[in-house]
């Protein structure tokens, strides 16, 4: 009888010491799953900055190709500045540019669109209107656009001078048209 | 003396829970500590941003219609015009020029309001360790990217910090 008493007495420990041990576990997992949570919502964000990252760069490295970069031609060496007179020309020659080359870039689209200052920034920039004028497209666009801040930078003449007349602009670039 | 027993294992029993959850409440308030303390790590960092690193470099280079000898001048040669206190050629503030054309051009490049996903937006203006000038719109958020440029004509050199509020 004694016996009988004892070993329910153990299996009663034993059995509390199992649930003690299933609880631990569950708390620690949920609280293992939170923590994982956080850390992959992160990572999720670090992704999404990459790939914004990498979409910038293809943009800066489009502005910065030779057919497009200021290069030295306003003074000192600009990053990040578009040669609209070169743009122009690229624009009046595109499907010359096509032919010999082909989708050189493989993208879908090329838009330069001036953002200040504000005057004439809807109108199509053609060899009638320019410089009063406010975009210049390069080709059709088509797909998703990704676009990034440059330097619209072009040679004036005034009084008999020529100076440097930059403007701030935005290129867009649009790809994966064939997708939609 | 069986009663005596009952009681005891209760009161054994009781114990252990208080054991139990007292491990569960500090295990709880260590790891709240710990997401608290990572949450607000996070806050004070921000994100270095390409996009406005590019829109910096940009505008830096805007001619304005502050003139020298050879037309409007750049807005980073204004920012040391002002800085030296030097009037442009039609006699205006440089300073008085380069906040005008700073808080238009901000205005048209960064839109922002309640239905954006921009909500602000701080520019900051050093020189020589010294604020010249502070440009500040909107509200400020925990979400923000920004970038910051430096560069120098000597003797003097000036920073220039911009950052962006978005949405939470």
């Amino acid at each position: 009888m004694v016996r009988k008493m004892k070993n329910k007495k153990a299996q009663m420990k034993i059995q509390q010491m199992a649930f003690m041990l299933i609880a631990v576990t569950l708390f620690f997992v949920f609280a293992g799953l939170f923590f994982a949570m956080i850390v992959f919502s992160d990572i999720r964000k670090a992704a999404e900055g990459l790939e914004e990252r990498n979409a910038l760069l293809l943009v800066s490295k489009l502005a910065n190709s030779p057919e497009f970069a200021c290069g030295n031609a306003f003074g000192s060496f600009k990053t990040s500045c578009i040669d609209a007179d070169k743009a122009m020309a690229l624009k009046n020659n595109i499907e010359l540019y096509k032919d010999l080359k082909g989708n050189f870039w493989g993208v879908d689209g090329i838009e330069i669109k001036k953002i200040y200052p504000t005057d004439y920034a809807e109108i199509e920039c053609d060899s009638g209107n320019y410089p009063e004028c406010g975009k210049i497209t390069i080709f059709q666009k088509q797909g998703i656009g990704v676009s990034n801040f440059v330097a619209l930078c072009r040679k004036e003449g005034s009084g008999g001078f020529i100076e440097d007349k930059c403007e701030l602009a935005r290129i867009m670039v649009y790809y994966g048209g064939d997708n939609n | 003396m069986k009663k005596n027993r009952g009681r005891d294992i209760g009161k054994r029993a009781q114990e252990e829970m208080v054991g139990f959850a007292l491990i569960v409440i500090f295990v709880a308030i260590i790891l709240l500590f710990l997401v608290v303390f990572y949450l607000r790590g996070q806050d004070r960092e921000g994100i270095e941003s390409y996009e406005i690193n590019s829109f910096i470099q940009s505008f830096l280079h805007y001619n304005t219609d502050c003139g020298d000898y050879f037309g409007g001048i750049e807005v980073r040669k204004l920012m040391f015009r002002c800085n030296n206190r030097m009037p442009c050629l039609d006699g205006r503030d440089s300073c008085g020029v380069l906040e005008e054309t700073l808080e238009d051009l901000l205005l048209e490049s960064w839109p922002f309001g309640p239905d954006r996903p921009i909500k602000g937006y701080e520019l900051e203006i050093i020189a020589n360790g010294e604020e010249m000038l502070a440009l500040q719109e909107g509200n400020q958020t925990n979400n923000f990217r920004g970038s910051i440029q430096d560069f120098t004509i000597a003797p003097d050199s000036i920073e220039v910090s911009f950052r962006a509020y978005y949405g939470d």
